[in-house]
């Protein structure tokens, strides 16, 4: 096998990972971003989710409606363009989450849980970061509620036999 | 701890401007809820759901802007003129939430359990509907970011004011 000299080994090397894992790391370094920028609006505070819901001070209001305006005039322009995307080469696709059964009664829950613990499944992680450890117990809340939800769709696909939900290759059998 | 706080419309800009970033490198919409399914996957093998269709390969995007929020938050931490350490502070709602450690945790975590399902069940995040969904015009988007809106804020009425 043909052996390049150390140091230009070494540069493909770095080449060829930075290739492969390319959207990965653009993706940890765009998380990187949205940590800080919900930290910096305020999303991490806790007195900010209070005061808004009591209509003392509308700091996140003013937040989220600045960005979506300001996102929807970017989506029109990416459409009209027909922008290609840096990592994947392709047309931006705007994918819309479609319509799914229990969207409303899912969305109520999800209300309850924000008022709850003042914090959404974006900002906990960025809590997190910045120590306040309280965070912790509704990271591990999140976790075992979107398990719970998994157990129930291999529930519901295994019309409804408890014994087989867990096992694997489950949801393959009649 | 006290981050600095930008003012609301210069927060909303960053982040409307975050938004379309994200659309034009990622080629995709941004969305959090969808990576703990991963983080589900990844820890617990059995579980059937998470290991197929959207998830049949755990180690995505989606893992990877998860792993990098709280190194965000971190990084905010950082550069505010507080030092960075641990607290246990929740400022307004320590009036509101139980008093003792145990029971303050119990209610955390099973706000977080209500979290995680409604997100499940309604598709996606506050970031995945009325953040991305809302600038995109999607109607079942716009429904849902409306109902977490009105849920929350009757929650935190209750919350609040003893009738």
């Amino acid at each position: 096998m043909y052996k390049f000299p150390l140091l230009k080994s070494i540069k493909l090397f770095l080449i060829s990972f930075s290739f492969v894992y390319r959207s990965n790391f653009l993706a940890l370094l765009m998380g990187l971003m949205f940590g800080f920028l919900m930290s910096r609006a305020g999303a991490t505070t806790f007195d900010y989710h209070a005061k808004m819901f009591l209509m003392i001070d509308f700091q996140l209001m003013e937040v989220i409606v600045t960005a979506v305006i300001i996102a929807m005039i970017g989506v029109f322009l990416l459409k009209k363009f027909h922008v290609r995307a840096v990592t994947t080469g392709a047309e931006v696709d705007f994918v819309k989450k479609p319509y799914q059964k229990g969207l409303i009664a899912g969305a109520m829950l999800f209300g309850i849980g924000w008022a709850m613990t003042a914090s959404c499944p974006g900002t906990v992680p960025a809590m997190l970061g910045e120590g306040k450890l309280s965070a912790l117990f509704v990271l591990g809340g999140l976790l075992l509620g979107t398990m719970a939800y998994g157990v129930l769709q291999s529930f519901i696909a295994n019309n409804g036999r408890i014994r087989d939900t867990l096992k694997e290759d489950s949801c393959d059998r009649p | 701890m006290d981050v600095i706080v930008w003012a609301g419309w210069l927060g909303g800009l960053a982040i409307g401007f975050f938004v379309i970033l994200h659309f034009w490198l990622m080629g995709k919409p941004a969305g959090c809820s969808t990576g703990y399914g991963n983080v589900c996957g990844l820890i617990c093998k059995k579980m059937q759901y998470y290991r197929e269709g959207e998830y049949s390969n755990p180690n995505n995007t989606k893992l990877w802007f998860l792993i990098g929020i709280p190194l965000g938050g971190l990084l905010s931490a950082l550069t505010s003129p507080e030092p960075w350490h641990i607290t246990f502070d929740m400022g307004m709602y320590e009036d509101i939430l139980p008093q003792s450690d145990a029971a303050k945790a119990i209610w955390l975590m099973f706000g977080g359990m209500l979290l995680g399902f409604g997100a499940r069940l309604a598709g996606a995040c506050t970031t995945g509907h009325a953040l991305v969904g809302g600038a995109m015009m999607n109607p079942p988007s716009l429904l849902a970011g409306a109902v977490f809106f009105i849920s929350a804020f009757v929650t935190t009425q209750l919350l609040f004011f003893n009738f």
